[in-house]
């Protein structure tokens, strides 16, 4: 049966739809981040910029700026250090998660030990918790431990909160690895502990690189946690970065819409060229 | 697995096969114990002292902690801001949940339509998903800016509207631009999640169908939407549960307007703006019992009918 004429042009239609559903936010941001103040609070829209500008990116990256002819202090010094933060802390708690939940789910999938399914299912129904539940005693174990605005505070936290969905993802990844190999790597009398890291971990890489890049991106964009745990620039991240700028000056939507699109390197950068595994990561992270 | 335990340990001596055992057992420890840490210090820790809290006065500006039962909870029943905030949560949910079910269908059939291209398709289809939700609330804002705004500037070119609307002023629209935001967000999940579905439905049911005459029509509702109920199933939950926890979207785009407040920034602003510590800790309280119950009736549905197969 071939598809008519009609039935192409509807599926033509639907599938430009869908892609100004999902990409024209991002494209006016950028169109945004790329216009000229004076652009912005026109009349009319214009959806490619008029008179295109760098400014609103000098005004973050670099050392000084002018604003509609008067120089105005850029905001530099903050913003690299929210870039270090966002980077270094989720860097770090995608590091951590992933080695805790690889040997942990495998012990879930392949170890007996008592108690394994109640900690299982405890530590999966978190998931349901909501971040709030937690705040004030975690807010009061952090200030008598001297972790607030620390990386190994915040990072921890992280963990906490992404650990659970890793663990879910790697347990069914384990499940569908076939267990001869392992059986026989046992028989020539290989421990478990180097069957687990030299023949299990090697087949369950795409599982890796899913489960870190499902938190990483959590981590990235994380705000709640951060805008609590994290109230100075030592440790304080782009998320709560950006929405300050509306506080500091006035609400400079070139600005940011500029720090925005910054903001969104790196998701862009997975969803272009890790998808499969992030896709991957969302079938088996909520099915199963 | 416990097979294959029982067949090589068959071989082995009793000694021996309890040592196995207990080696097994020390490994399993070693290997969970940094995770029940973790979660211990900093989840299961503070369920626990949130649990207690909420059944005492626990406020940093009035002395002392008396134990006061579930007065809290009685207190949230008439407290009329906390009804105000469970019905701009069940709005979201609503809103949320229709709009990314037939949305994330709709995409999720595309997809499995579409063979040219669809690698790209996805990507662009997944991106909202994994930017940070508050620069998409950013980006939102914008669109939705009262006098220079997309919204308002195309709805009034192409003559949809008379006059400049200020959005945000009328409720009911109010919660659903807020809803739209999360949606555009967590849409992603519901089509991934329905796409996989979709693929696993073998293309000899279709054909067998349409040997017996069957419309397109019928196919959908006859073939299409049976076999992928497991999935709708989960993807229902998830968008539930998301959206039962919106915080960031309404916060950026509307800060703590009693118009878009959801229960989770009534729980912010119970605890942290009033400093009613325990009184929030109550509300949360009920939030996860709710979360916790509307994944679990899911779940065991999923359950049940995963089993038959």
């Amino acid at each position: 049966m071939r598809p008519s004429l009609l039935s192409r042009i509807g599926l033509l239609a639907c599938t430009a739809l869908l892609l100004i559903w999902s990409l024209g936010p991002v494209y006016w941001a950028l169109v945004t981040s790329l216009s000229a103040p004076i652009d912005l609070v026109s009349a009319s829209p214009h959806f490619f910029p008029v008179h295109p500008t760098l400014e609103h990116y000098r005004q973050l990256l670099g050392a000084t700026s002018f604003y509609e002819g008067s120089a105005v202090q850029s905001v530099w010094p903050q913003f690299s250090r929210a870039l270090v933060n966002s980077l270094l802390t989720s860097l770090l708690a995608t590091i951590v998660t992933v080695a805790l939940a690889a040997v942990g789910a495998y012990a879930f999938v392949r170890l007996k030990f008592p108690g394994r399914n109640v900690l299982f299912v405890l530590v999966v129904a978190s998931l349901a918790i909501p971040a709030y539940t937690v705040m004030i005693p975690l807010y009061r174990l952090m200030v008598s431990m001297k972790l607030i605005d620390t990386y190994f505070g915040v990072t921890m936290i992280y963990v906490s909160a992404f650990l659970p969905l890793a663990l879910w993802l790697m347990r069914s990844v384990y499940q569908s690895l076939p267990l001869s190999l392992e059986e026989a790597a046992w028989m020539d009398g290989a421990g478990r502990t180097y069957t687990l890291f030299r023949i299990v971990l090697p087949l369950a890489a795409p599982g890796l690189i899913a489960s870190a890049i499902l938190t990483f991106l959590s981590a990235w964009g994380q705000f709640m946690i951060p805008l609590v745990f994290s109230p100075t620039l030592s440790t304080k991240p782009l998320t709560v970065l950006i929405p300050e700028f509306v506080s500091r000056n006035y609400v400079d939507y070139g600005l940011m819409n500029a720090a925005g699109m910054l903001a969104i390197i790196p998701p862009i950068v997975v969803v272009l060229f890790l998808n499969r595994y992030l896709v991957q990561g969302l079938m088996a992270g909520s099915g199963k | 697995m416990s097979s294959e335990l029982v067949n090589s340990e068959t071989a082995l001596t009793r000694a021996g096969n309890a040592s196995a055992v207990n080696s097994e057992r020390m490994l399993g420890f070693a290997f969970v114990a940094p995770i029940v840490v973790v979660m211990g210090f900093l989840v299961f820790g503070p369920v626990l002292v949130t649990l207690w809290d909420s059944l005492h006065r626990v406020d940093p500006m009035r002395a002392g902690t008396p134990f006061i039962g579930l007065d809290n909870y009685r207190n949230l029943m008439s407290d009329a801001r906390v009804l105000h905030a469970w019905l701009n949560t069940l709005a979201y949910v609503v809103f949320a949940v229709v709009l990314e079910t037939l949305g994330g269908l709709g995409a999720a059939l595309l997809l499995n339509r579409i063979t040219w291209g669809r690698r790209w398709l996805l990507a662009a289809v997944v991106l909202p998903w994994a930017l940070p939700p508050v620069v998409n609330a950013i980006v939102w804002s914008w669109i939705y800016n009262p006098s220079h705004g997309l919204l308002n500037s195309v709805l009034f070119s192409t003559g949809l509207i008379g006059a400049y609307h200020v959005w945000f002023n009328d409720r009911t629209t109010a919660l659903l631009l807020v809803a739209l935001v999360h949606v555009w967000r967590m849409l992603p999940l519901t089509a991934v999640i329905l796409l996989a579905a979709l693929q696993s439905i073998p293309a000899e049911l279709y054909q067998a169908a349409r040997l017996d005459g069957a419309g397109p029509f019928r196919l959908f509702s006859k073939v299409t939407l049976p076999l992928i109920s497991g999935g709708l199933a989960i993807a229902l939950s998830q968008s539930t549960v998301f959206a039962f926890n919106l915080f960031d979207e309404a916060w950026i785009l509307n800060g703590s307007s009693l118009d878009t407040r959801s229960v989770l920034i009534q729980v912010y602003m119970s605890a942290f703006q009033d400093l009613r510590f325990s009184y929030g800790m109550a509300l949360s309280v009920l939030v996860m019992f709710a979360s916790l119950v509307i994944s679990l009736v899911y779940v065991l549905r999923v359950y049940r009918e995963t089993r038959y197969d």
